[in-house]
């Protein structure tokens, strides 16, 4: 008799089988755990034991059906993962990216090795933006006047209003953030040529607007310049988080870190900041400064370089004494030093929102000759095309509104409701506006005001190009079929820009690829000075990605910017700030996860936590431990911070590093119409700083005052002082060279050393380079489907990242030096876990990995007790299907995001980290395919593959030719925690210090 | 009499003891399984008689971890050309040109938490039929094999030389090509 | 005086119990007749008001134990406190309390049975049945704190199975727990079983019919009180006694294993099991000492369960309690010594941290109460011992506490270092397995003889 299956095969797949767009031969489906089962089984083994039932007997089983496509595809063989090169749309930066594709989805995002820019690396946000494609809160078609339309209907509507596209009086506005993608650029030209009354604001939400400026006055060209942080030996950032979320952070940490040498080449780096940022965590030297201040210094650094490069121009300025006035004036005379030594590779780079303090950062640059040059660090010939936004475009177009001077207005990727201080002015404005259009994915702030709301795609749905950098440009392709009924921006553009009815060419459907492929054949094939036909190269740019293409350099002149007139504005200003001293200076900042709030339904990003506060799902005032005690405010404490634009309450954060005067808030935060996860998350903070003659400031004066309320954060961290214990080692460069440092005796040990079998999978970590960017963090959580458990489990210390980043502080005034620490399973040779066990469902393996069986862990939690480093995580409910916990792996859409290689663990079950074993026998398996030994370099897992910096180094340890054998032979190599004699296959670098510190 | 009567005990105890613990052991064992298929497709008379290779058809076992069922239009590679005509192969060409996939019922089926690669299988010369049974003779495919975890290991075992000596790791790189060997480590298949 | 004296002696005044003649086990000259309808009166007679309140109020727990872990089995174990950090709490707390409960019983029955120790006649039933409901409370911890009871099956090393097979590992202690608890459990057991059996025989024989006789019947196994019966009993009894006095020090002394086999500090000790095994016959005597005070005023057997039973179980209170502090000094002591930074972080914290207040609270309790002992009149003072008794109980159940919890929530990286703070459901499951442990043992004194009839006899003086 042939019988029906039993039950055990009632295993919910993690995904696969509910994907709508994916038909392929077999479930594609991240493989559930089969808990369900074993319970069955024993509930019918007991039925047995009683006699209850026969064998044969049971539950039957839903049968499970593969459905092949109707006619095989040579593209997509199932179950084996496509990966596409295409561009990073997460923030301006444009990365290139490697996406793996699997069975028609995305589900995984790389960076791009052959990116000149970013070699490789990527960001938190960039990680997470995969995610962004499966939200649930993207609009599933466009819609006119609240109610869902076909395209064609709704540009009938749109086109007949546009109709002969408004004058010089009544013009078209499109509203936009920067836009460096070349292609886009001429659908606008074109629209431009049919709409003569086209206008385009753009309008970034942290904008540089005064750096643009100040060049524009000093140099005669308004760019921001290609900045080349590993051209110089000291970099002095004024206020900039280069390393985090300023410009191209994914970019400035590959190039700072490659001046992290563990020698005598060693890059200098100082910063100038008010609150602790992710870049000042790192820098050698760290100065707390207000904003009102950062002018000052800026003086003061400039007097000091003149004094040691005696520039008989300067002496005026000299005479000012400013050098003696400025905070930090023994610190500015070591740093200016520095500087003086290394003139024409050293650099200056501030992020203000002054353009007195840009032209005096300038003109040190200037006087230090790091400007243009072959190998200049800074480079204005071919200027980043990033950050382009007008500060004065949003009021001067609300104006416009208000007057009805706009007959129609185009939304696309700005949100300025929320983000920008005048949001509510321009709500209403909105209404003023005959017709009113946006390509937001969503209802958002902005875009629930609109008439028409046209979704565009989401960046892996499309296609498209970038020029982040004047000649480095990058192509995007789509990974997937649109999942809802949205269109290109471009496209809809063209579509309405298509002539008139009756006109040439009417009725010819735009086409986004066309266009765009066609653009490159117009534009940019001709720059490439290649043999290869146009087809040729359009091809292997497609595949590579990214492509150089020198187009002519910007012109500008050597520095001729009114520096005096910007020292006297300063000083004066810092005289009146002098006088009246009262209340503090509230400083709006970017975070590595929530950035400029545009991601803010994303859940990954929601609970990564941030590396400074290390606090997840919100925003807080980080407030001086000398200021909170004045105030007799402690974490936690709720207080108002009342500007003269409006007021905000918020909980405080005593943080170690801000300076005394400042409070630093999280901009991104308080989103009220970006989805589910993301609504009333921390307060928005955009309001409370204004624009002030033209340019927008990021600072203002505020007063502190408690509310008397205590609010709840979610720390990820609640314990910052390493307690003398040396679980974060550091060494100075001198003792790196001293040939008697002690060398690393061998502890005894109780057990037999364990031999290993063809692998010995190590990794290490080099804490001199690992910035705590927490991009490996999102990759982790994106690679091996670590759930999101929301605000209340991180409060309850039960958040699942597989690897965390431990923040330790050393003191607590405004010195206190910061150090970060990727902790994840460290793959102990002798694991303290494994022997306690009772069911073997942790084990070390002939590889050196430790492996965690989820179907054998029956939950006893013993391991986790037992664990030094505290990085294994229970299952502590059901985080998959459970409306307890309404993130991705709830929603049917939100799950097509799972690694179909790596099990959905279940509840009650210990999970950890264990070296993306996945793609580890991915790659043996693809070396015994192509009947070849593995080489070094073949595998890497997900968080280095993240890595910006390239801190992070996996590898075979058995093989003593590897990367990682040599890095973990080294001098600075040593294990945490290794008194213990867990013999971890994961080892660390020491951080290299530098003798100046403040 | 009353030892007969214990000796009795004892039979039925035992007899029920070795019941139980057999059933134990077949829980969620489903050899013999061979549902109805939307279209009954004999591979006898494709792999048996007409001596068609497994990877032709399955030709994703060569690369890829599922061995993938064919799509309609492989089918119509031969039956384009052809002649024979059974309600089967008509449903099959009404398929194709509706363009509409086929939904086969899956005979053998893992657990979720057990990850299989067929490629792996293939390439180091496993032969379908070790796990698949007699293929060539069925006329409806069926499972033949219990595919327990015991079950697995029962090869794994056999064929592990995992080279744990230096001297047996630098000869599998001088041979250039690795043995390919079975892995015993839960990671082998449990991540 | 001679001991067939008629009047009784007085327990303050009278016959100082360690000079000649022996201390009298029990008041009076009663006729075995006497003992027998004494004993038996509690099964014959209609339960009272009290007894009705005690078990309506243990059984409405037992009803919340029910519900709660019904919704824990449901939810998982996130319904509980425990996190990153802190992985055990009040579950393996609780766990380790019972099992040091179970203690006293055997010990009494075997240990004091080899020893020839008179005044354990009265009390051994009640104390080994205490051990069988504590080891049941206490069985259940390790099944309800994995969430996931339908997998405990894991932890059983059978064959075949379909894994290959796939066995446990031996080297675990949470293996070694499976095995010395049900060895423990067993043990036990059968050692009370038979000791009731002639009791069981004379309710047989007392019983008037119908199914009390029969159930009676049955489990008397057919005694006949036979010279040959009683001389093979005796030497049954002895041999299972020499079995079971070793299973009273291994044990607990393998649950201490649990802890003192890891890294953590504060667990990892060298001289935790011969103080776990002090700290459970601590625990288990101030159970018994409280049970037996409640029970003799509520059925009225002071006659058998004298103040000088009390006041030998007191003896006991407070040298095990005397060890208990003595462990405590010594662990911080070797803290100290050691010089590990972690192991003296660890001890510091316990003292210093926020669980001090435990810590305090279970010194008090342990160290400080028992030391009343010292004084004869309070060892007599039946309200004070009941005192003393619930103290023991209170603070045994914290040293536990401590122990896991605080060696858990700050130990070797402070970037991991969290709180446990208990759920409503810590709670009411830690109360509901009381509710479970009184209402089996009020069942107990109401179905079976809880005094050793047969023993008493032998002391009696009639």
């Amino acid at each position: 008799m042939s019988r029906r299956p039993t039950c055990d095969e009632a295993m919910p797949r993690g995904d696969g089988h509910d994907a709508p767009l994916v038909q392929i031969g077999l479930p594609t489906g991240a493989r559930s755990t089969g808990f369900e089962a074993t319970r069955r089984d024993v509930l019918s083994l007991m039925g047995f034991s009683l006699g209850a039932i026969g064998l044969g007997a049971g539950c039957r089983a839903p049968v499970q059906h593969a459905v092949p496509l109707p006619s095989a595809s040579t593209e997509m063989v199932p179950g084996v993962p496509n990966l596409y090169a295409t561009t990073c749309g997460g923030c301006g930066a444009s990365c290139g990216l490697v996406v793996k594709q699997r069975d028609g989805r995305p589900i995984k995002i790389e960076g791009n090795e052959a990116s000149p820019l970013t070699g490789g690396g990527t960001c938190a946000a960039g990680q997470a933006s995969v995610l962004s494609l499966y939200d649930d809160a993207r609009l599933r078609g466009p819609v006119w006047l609240g109610n869902a339309v076909s395209w064609s209907e709704i540009d009938r509507h749109i086109t007949t209003m546009l109709g002969g596209g408004g004058s010089d009086r009544r013009a078209i506005v499109l509203l936009s953030p920067t836009i460096n993608s070349p292609s886009t650029r001429a659908v606008l030209a074109d629209f431009r040529t049919r709409f003569p009354g086209f206008r385009h604001v753009v309008h970034d939400p942290m904008s540089l607007a005064a750096l643009r400026e100040a060049n524009r006055l000093a140099f005669g060209a308004a760019v921001v310049p290609h900045f080349h942080f590993d051209r110089a030996r000291v970099v002095v950032a004024l206020e900039a988080d280069f390393l985090g979320t300023w410009l191209a952070p994914v970019e400035f940490s590959r190039q700072w870190a490659r001046r992290r040498t563990a020698d005598g080449t060693r890059g200098f780096h100082v910063q100038c900041e008010a609150g602790l940022s992710v870049t000042g965590s790192n820098a050698d030297l760290r100065l707390a400064v207000a904003p009102s201040e950062l002018g000052t210094v800026a003086v003061a650094l400039l007097a000091a370089v003149a004094r040691r490069v005696n520039d008989a121009g300067l002496a005026a300025l000299n005479a000012t004494g400013l050098g003696q006035t400025a905070p930090h004036a023994a610190a500015i005379d070591r740093v200016a030093d520095a500087l003086a030594r290394h003139r024409g590779e050293s650099l200056v780079v501030t992020g203000s929102d002054d353009v007195a303090t840009q032209l005096v950062v300038g003109k040190l640059n200037a006087l230090l000759g790091n400007i243009g040059g072959a190998d200049g660090p800074i480079d204005l010939a071919r200027p980043s095309l990033q950050a382009q936004g007008d500060d004065a475009g949003v009021p001067a177009l609300i104006d416009d509104m208000n007057r009805g001077a706009v007959s129609a207005l185009i939304i696309w990727g700005a949100n300025p409701v929320y983000d920008h201080p005048d949001g509510l002015a321009f709500r209403k404005a909105l209404g003023r506006v005959p017709l009113t259009i946006s390509f937001a994915d969503r209802r958002d702030e902005t875009s629930a005001h609109v008439h028409a709301l046209c979704p565009d795609h989401h960046f892996l749905e499309s296609w498209g190009d970038a020029e982040p950098v004047s000649g480095h440009f990058s192509l995007a392709q789509p990974l997937i079929a649109p999942l809802h009924d949205t269109r290109a921006g471009a496209e809809s553009l063209l579509a309405w820009a298509a002539p008139a009815a009756g006109a040439a060419g009417a009725g010819k459907p735009a086409d986004h690829r066309l266009y765009l492929r066609d653009f490159w054949r117009r534009a940019l094939y001709p720059r490439a000075a290649t043999a290869a036909g146009f087809d040729d190269f359009w091809e292997r740019t497609l595949e590579r990605g990214v492509v150089e293409l020198p187009g002519p350099a910007v012109q500008t002149h050597a520095f001729a910017g009114d520096w005096q007139g910007a020292v006297r504005d300063i000083v004066t200003r810092a005289s009146r700030a002098g006088t009246d001293h009262g209340g503090y200076e509230l400083a709006l900042h970017e975070t590595v996860g929530a950035r400029d709030g545009r991601h803010a339904n994303n859940p990954w990003l929601l609970e990564l936590p941030d590396p400074i506060t290390r606090l997840t799902w919100g925003n807080v005032a980080s407030i001086a431990p000398a200021t909170a005690a004045a105030l007799g405010v402690a974490t936690g404490d709720v207080v108002t911070l009342t500007t003269e634009t409006g007021k905000l309450e918020l909980p405080a954060f005593v943080q170690p590093g801000q300076d005394r005067r400042t409070i630093s808030v999280a901009v991104g935060y308080g989103r009220w119409a970006a989805g589910k996860a993301g609504d009333g998350i921390g307060a928005n903070v955009y309001p409370l700083a204004r624009v002030e003659n033209g340019v927008r400031r990021y600072a203002a004066r505020v007063n502190v005052a408690k509310a008397g309320r205590r609010a709840r954060l979610a720390p990820a961290q609640t314990h910052f002082s390493m307690e003398g214990r040396d679980i974060v080692q550091s060494l100075t460069l001198a003792s790196l060279e001293h040939e008697h440092e002690h060398e690393h005796e061998e502890l005894p040990n109780l057990w037999r050393e364990r031999l290993h079998g063809a692998h010995a999978w190590g990794m290490s970590i080099d804490l001199d380079a690992c910035t705590g960017c927490s991009a490996c963090v999102v990759a982790c959580q994106s690679e091996n489907n670590v759930p999101v458990v929301g605000a209340e489990q991180v409060r309850k210390s039960r958040i699942m990242h597989w690897l965390r980043i431990d923040r330790y502080f050393d003191g607590d005034g405004e010195d206190a030096t910061t150090v970060h620490q990727p902790m994840m399973c460290q793959h102990c040779q002798h694991a303290p876990c494994e022997t306690v066990c009772p069911v073997l469902a942790t084990t070390t393996s002939s590889e050196g990995i430790n492996q965690q069986v989820y179907n054998r862990c029956i939950g006893t939690r013993y391991c986790a007790n037992n664990c030094p480093y505290k990085v294994r995580r229970f299952n502590w409910h059901n985080y998959t299907a459970n409306d307890d916990f309404p993130y991705n792996m709830t929603s049917p859409l939100g799950r097509l995001v799972l690694n179909p290689d790596v099990t959905v663990r279940s509840r009650g079950v210990m999970e950890k980290c264990n070296l993306c074993v996945q793609r580890v026998q991915l790659g043996k398996n693809q070396a015994l395919l192509q009947r070849r030994p593995l080489a070094d370099g073949d595998v890497a897992t997900a968080c280095q593959q993240a890595c910006p910096t390239g801190a992070i180094v996996f590898g075979d340890l058995a093989d003593a030719g590897s990367r990682v054998s040599k890095l973990l032979a080294g001098r600075r190599a040593y294990r945490v925690l290794d008194d213990l004699g867990t013999r971890p296959n994961v080892g660390y670098l020491k951080k290299i210090e530098l003798k100046e510190k403040a | 009499m009353r030892l007969r009567g214990i000796v009795f005990g004892f039979v039925v105890l035992g007899a029920g003891g070795g019941l139980l613990a057999r059933g134990a052991t077949r829980i969620g064992v489903h050899q013999g399984y061979a549902p109805e298929q939307p279209i009954a497709f004999p591979h006898k008379v494709h792999a048996g008689d007409n001596k068609i290779a497994c990877l032709y058809c399955h030709s994703a076992a060569r690369t890829s971890r599922h061995a993938g069922i064919p799509s309609a239009s492989v089918c119509m590679n031969c039956h384009a050309l052809l002649e024979k005509q059974t309600t089967a192969i008509q449903r099959l060409k009404e398929a194709v040109q509706q363009e509409r996939p086929i939904a086969w019922t899956k005979v053998h089926n893992l657990p979720d938490f057990v990850y299989f690669n067929h490629s792996q299988h293939v390439v180091s010369g496993v032969a379908c039929q070790r796990c698949h049974g007699a293929v060539e003779q069925m006329d409806r495919i069926e499972q033949a094999a219990p595919l327990t975890m015991g079950w697995c290991l029962g090869c794994h075992r056999a064929e592990a030389h995992v080279p744990t000596s230096t001297f047996a790791r630098v000869a599998a790189n001088v041979r250039g090509r690795p043995t390919p060997f079975a892995g015993e480590d839960c990671t082998s298949c449990h991540y | 005086m001679s001991a067939g004296g008629i009047h009784t002696s007085d327990p303050t005044t009278g016959a100082a119990p360690d000079t000649l003649p022996a201390t009298r086990w029990i008041e009076g000259t009663p006729s075995l007749h006497r003992i027998t309808s004494d004993i038996s009166r509690p099964m014959e007679a209609k339960p009272g008001r009290g007894w009705w309140i005690c078990f309506a109020l243990a059984s409405a727990a037992v009803l919340n134990l029910l519900g709660m872990v019904g919704y824990l089995f449901a939810k998982g174990i996130g319904i509980w406190g425990l996190n990153n950090a802190v992985g055990w709490a009040f579950d393996i707390t609780n766990f380790v309390f019972w099992i040091g409960i179970g203690h006293a019983g055997t010990l009494i029955s075997a240990i004091l049975l080899l020893f020839r120790q008179k005044w354990r006649t009265s009390i051994n039933r009640s104390a080994e049945a205490m051990t069988i409901f504590a080891v049941m409370c206490a069985g259940l911890f390790p099944l309800i704190h994995m969430g996931r009871p339908w997998d405990a099956f894991f932890i059983f090393p059978y064959f075949p199975n379909q894994r290959g097979p796939l066995w446990v590992n031996f080297r675990s202690p949470l293996v070694w727990d499976v095995f010395a608890i049900s060895t423990y459990f067993t043990i036990s057991l059968v050692f009370w079983y038979l000791g009731m059996i002639p009791d069981l025989a004379t309710l047989r024989d007392r019983a008037v019919g119908g199914i009390k006789k029969f159930v009676f019947r049955i489990l008397s196994l057919g005694w006949n009180g036979s010279q040959r019966t009683w001389s093979r009993y005796e030497i049954v009894s002895l041999v299972l006694a020499a079995l079971a006095t070793p299973l009273v020090l291994s044990v607990h002394s393998i649950v201490s294993t649990d802890f003192a086999t890891s890294l953590v500090p504060g667990w990892h000790t060298t001289i935790f099991p011969p103080y776990f095994v002090a700290g459970a016959i601590y625990s288990g005597f101030g159970m018994v000492l409280t049970l037996l005070i409640i029970t003799r005023q509520t059925m009225h057997l002071e006659r058998y369960i004298t103040v000088n039973h009390l006041e030998a179980m007191a003896k006991v209170t407070l040298l095990t309690g005397s060890l208990v502090g003595y462990a405590y000094a010594t662990e911080f002591f070797n803290a100290w010594y050691s010089g590990n930074v972690h192991e003296r972080f660890h001890f510091i914290n316990r003292a210093t941290g926020p669980y001090a207040w435990c810590f305090y609270l279970m010194v008090l309790c342990n160290v400080l109460t028992p030391q009343v002992l010292w004084w004869k009149r309070a060892r007599r003072s039946v309200p004070l011992l009941f005192v003393v008794s619930i103290l023991v109980n209170v603070g045994m159940w914290f040293e536990r506490f401590v122990i896991i919890v605080v060696g858990l929530h700050r130990n070797f990286l402070p970037s991991a270092w969290g709180m446990f703070y208990p759920t409503v459901f810590d709670i009411g499951i830690l109360v509901g397995v009381f509710g479970l442990f009184f209402s089996l043992f009020l069942l107990f004194i109401r179905a079976l003889p809880m005094i050793a009839m047969w023993e008493v006899k032998g002391v009696s003086n009639g």
